[in-house]
């Protein structure tokens, strides 16, 4: 173990700078808001001191610095009005079901997904056409989606952090996620897929 | 809420408690009429097993997400670069 404070500025973004940027880019979702969080990340650790050794501790260490940077980003803007309405208001999600509740078998018919998913979960194509039905996703609804499912934080911290109550929290990965699943029944499930189905 | 007082959960109204027990644990006599709900009810197990599966795919996949010979996007362009390393040289002592 070495304490040795880290200072070339060259090295640092040679090692970690595309990950990083990525890492903040999939959360955010904006490549400006992403690029400023790699900088203040990088800002951050010139300024600590670091205590391990090892590429990948070092890694772990820069992680840990811009998991902060993005809970932060997140507080900032959640006190930020948004822009536009959320689209996910619109009537859409009662498309789905009949007047008395039921599932609309028009729309369910669309919903054929396999009977024993557990394959799916390595396909290269179904995460590639999730990550792209999730760029779909309202800003509002992506941000606390990405929150749980991806970092999987706890539901009280992220009503903490983006200042949401209980119900609205709830509304939202509802929406979000029966949005992901009517996309990813389209664009997905849509057309037969190769070795897919027998 | 209306659902709470209802003798019988719709499939609307699954749909929603599905994603909420995903996030919170639900009080005892909810799971219980949710239990019943889905023994009879076909395409809400399907939601729920599709719900499920896209946790899985995006759990399994944020660890790969941070895996570097996975062929991922791309990554800062060197002009980015050049503002920060830029930014990082000019602000330190």
């Amino acid at each position: 173990m070495t304490d040795r404070p880290l200072t070339d500025s060259q090295s640092l973004i040679d090692h970690h700078g595309d990950f990083l940027y990525r890492f903040a880019l999939v959360r955010v979702r904006n490549q400006d808001v992403a690029e400023d969080l790699v900088q203040e990340t990088f800002l951050a650790a010139l300024q600590g001191t670091y205590r391990e050794s090892g590429q990948s501790a070092e890694r772990r260490w820069m992680i840990g610095i811009m998991k902060h940077k993005i809970v932060d980003y997140f507080r900032r803007i959640a006190k930020e009005p948004l822009q536009q309405a959320d689209p996910t208001d619109g009537p859409d999600i009662h498309e789905a079901f009949l007047d008395d509740g039921h599932w609309n078998p028009d729309a369910a018919a669309l919903h054929q997904w396999p009977e024993q998913p557990d394959g799916l979960i390595d396909r290269r194509q179904f995460w590639d056409a999730l990550a792209g039905c999730m760029e779909r996703l309202p800003p509002r609804a992506a941000q606390v989606f990405t929150m749980r499912e991806l970092d999987e934080l706890e539901t009280e911290h992220i009503c903490e952090l983006l200042q949401l109550t209980p119900t609205n929290f709830g509304v939202i990965l509802h929406r979000a996620r029966k949005q992901l699943r009517d996309c990813l029944s389209i664009r997905y499930f849509g057309q037969p897929q190769e070795g897919l189905r027998s | 809420m209306s659902w709470m007082t209802r003798s019988l959960f719709t499939c609307q109204d699954m749909s929603r408690l599905l994603s909420d027990a995903m996030d919170q644990s639900l009080p005892w006599h909810v799971r219980l009429r949710m239990r019943g709900h889905l023994r009879i009810c076909a395409l809400c197990r399907r939601y729920e097993q599709q719900l499920t599966l896209i946790r899985a795919v995006l759990r399994k996949n944020s660890a790969t997400l941070n895996d570097e010979n996975r062929p991922t996007p791309p990554g800062l362009t060197p002009e980015a670069k050049a503002r920060i390393q830029q930014a990082l040289d000019s602000r330190r002592p």
